[in-house]
C-alpha cells in the first residue's frame, strides 16, 4: 500500500449468488485524478463503488480508501468522501433549499459560498419540493449535496445521465474546475464515453467484472492504434499480431486494432504480414468498442 | 488559439504540442509571448487540466517554452527565430503524405485535391 494511493484495490471479487459480479479487480487511483470508470451495463460498474466505499462486503480481496479497508471506513475517512449514487437518496417532500440546509448543519466545513454559486450556475429550483423536480434537477440537488463538504474523493455513478447537454457540459466544466483547484480525485462512471473522453485524466475499462484497461487516457490512446495493412496479394488466413485485439479482412487488405503499440513495431509487422502499414489513431470510443469486440 | 478536439484519435496534449510548435516555428508567437494558464486553457476547452500541463511541461523540456514564477509562461527566447521554410514544410509532410494517400484512394488527381485544398484555404483563411 502506497500512501499515495487514494482507492486502492486488490484482486478484489463479488459474487452475487453463483455469479462473479468483480474477477478479481486491482486498481489504483492516486490525488488529483479524474477517473472515467467506463463499461458497459452489467460490467460491474456500480457493484464496484459500492465495494469501494463499503457499501457491499466483496467476497474476496482487499478494497482500501484513505489507506483504510472500504468495510472499515472511519467517520474521519467518510467526511472525505461525496458520493452521488445513480439513484439519489432525497427526500422528496423537502424543498431544495431545507434539504440543502439540512446537510450544512451536519458539516462545519460546509462550502455555503460554493454551494450558492453552483446553484444559481445550475439552475437550480430551489425554492420547490423535490418530488416535483425532474430526474436531472434531483441529480444536480444530489451533486450539490456531495459537493457542499468538500471531499477530497468525489465518487459518481452515471452523474450526467439525466442532463440535457448544455447541462452536461456545465456540470463537466464545474468538475474540471474542482479538479483543476485542488488535489481532490473525481471517479464517475459512465457509459457516455464522449463525457470521460472530455474530462477524464485516467481511464478504467471493466469488462464483463475484469479490469481491461487502467491507466492514463493520454498513454490508451497513444498504446491502442488501428493498423490498415494493404498487401499485394489477398490475406488467407486471420492474422494474429501481439497484442491484437480485433482484426477484419478484406481480400487485399486487412484492418487490425492493437493494444502495447509502439512506433518501432511497424516494420516488424510489415515485414510479418508481408504488406504496407498505415497507422490510424483510435478515439475512445474506438477503444472501448474494440475492447468489446 | 487552439483547435483542440477531445473526439480525435490524437490525445489532447499531443494536439496542443504541435500547435504551440507550429505556432512558434511561424513566428506567431514570439519570444516572450504569454501563454494561457493550464485552468484558463483546460476550462476555456472543458478538458481535463493535466493533458494540458503536460503539454506545457514537455515544451518546457524541449526549450520551447519557459516557466515563469508567478506569471504565465512564456515562448523561450533563444528560440525567436523563425524556423526556415523548408523546415516548416518539413513539419507537415506526415498529414500531406496522410491526404495525398487519401487522394489516390479515392482515385482524385491532383486537380481535384488542388480545388480542395484553395477551397478550405479561402473559407478557413483568417488574416
Amino acid at each position: 500500500m502506497t500512501s499515495e494511493a487514494v482507492i486502492e484495490t486488490r484482486g478484489l471479487v463479488k459474487e452475487a449468488g453463483r455469479r462473479q459480479i468483480l474477477k478479481g479487480v486491482s486498481l489504483q487511483a492516486a490525488p488529483g485524478e479524474v477517473v472515467g470508470l467506463l463499461g458497459k451495463n452489467g460490467a460491474g460498474k456500480s457493484t464496484l463503488l459500492d465495494v469501494l466505499l463499503g457499501f457491499a462486503l466483496p467476497s474476496a480481496g482487499d478494497s482500501r480508501v484513505f489507506g483504510e479497508s472500504s468495510a472499515r471506513l472511519s467517520a474521519a475517512s467518510k467526511a472525505r468522501i461525496g458520493f452521488v449514487p445513480q439513484q439519489d437518496e432525497l427526500m422528496s417532500l423537502m424543498t431544495g433549499a431545507q434539504h440543502l440546509a439540512l446537510a450544512a448543519s451536519f458539516h462545519e466545513q460546509w462550502d455555503r459560498a460554493l454551494i450558492g454559486r453552483l446553484a444559481r450556475e445550475w439552475e437550480v429550483p430551489l425554492d420547490r419540493r423535490i418530488g416535483t423536480l425532474s430526474g436531472g434537477e434531483r441529480q444536480k440537488i444530489a451533486t450539490l449535496l456531495a459537493l457542499g463538504n468538500k471531499p477530497d474523493l468525489l465518487v459518481m455513478d452515471e452523474p450526467a445521465s439525466g442532463l440535457d447537454p448544455v447541462a452536461r457540459r456545465q456540470f463537466m466544466v464545474t468538475l474540471l474546475e474542482i479538479a483543476a483547484e485542488t488535489n481532490r480525485t473525481i471517479l464517475f462512471s459512465s457509459h457516455i464515453v464522449s463525457d470521460i473522453e472530455r474530462v477524464a485524466s485516467h481511464v478504467w475499462i471493466l469488462r464483463e467484472g475484469e479490469i481491461a484497461w487502467q491507466g492514463e487516457l493520454d498513454q490508451l490512446k497513444e498504446s491502442t492504434v488501428r493498423l490498415l495493412l494493404r498487401a499485394e496479394r489477398e490475406f488467407s488466413a486471420p492474422l494474429s499480431l501481439p497484442g491484437q485485439l480485433h482484426c477484419e479482412l478484406n481480400g487485399c487488405s486487412a484492418m487490425v486494432v492493437l493494444r502495447d503499440w509502439t512506433a518501432d513495431r511497424l516494420p516488424e509487422i510489415e515485414r510479418a504480414t508481408q504488406s504496407r502499414a498505415e497507422l490510424v489513431p483510435l478515439t475512445l470510443e474506438d477503444i472501448f468498442l474494440a475492447v468489446h469486440a | 488559439m487552439f483547435t483542440l478536439d477531445p473526439h480525435s484519435g490524437v490525445p489532447i496534449y499531443r494536439q496542443l504540442l504541435e500547435q504551440v510548435r507550429r505556432l512558434v516555428a511561424s513566428g506567431q508567437l514570439k519570444a516572450g509571448s504569454e501563454l494561457p494558464s493550464v485552468r484558463d486553457l483546460a476550462l476555456a476547452h472543458a478538458v481535463n487540466p493535466m493533458t494540458i500541463s503536460k503539454a506545457y511541461s514537455l515544451l518546457e523540456a524541449e526549450g520551447l517554452l519557459q516557466r515563469n514564477r508567478g506569471r504565465p509562461m512564456t515562448v523561450a527566447a533563444r528560440r525567436h527565430a523563425i524556423e526556415p521554410l523548408a523546415s516548416r514544410v518539413r513539419q507537415l509532410a506526415p498529414q500531406a503524405e496522410q491526404l495525398v494517400r487519401s487522394a489516390r484512394q479515392l482515385e482524385l488527381d491532383r486537380k481535384d485535391l488542388r480545388t480542395l485544398i484553395d477551397r478550405i484555404w479561402e473559407s478557413g483563411h483568417d488574416k
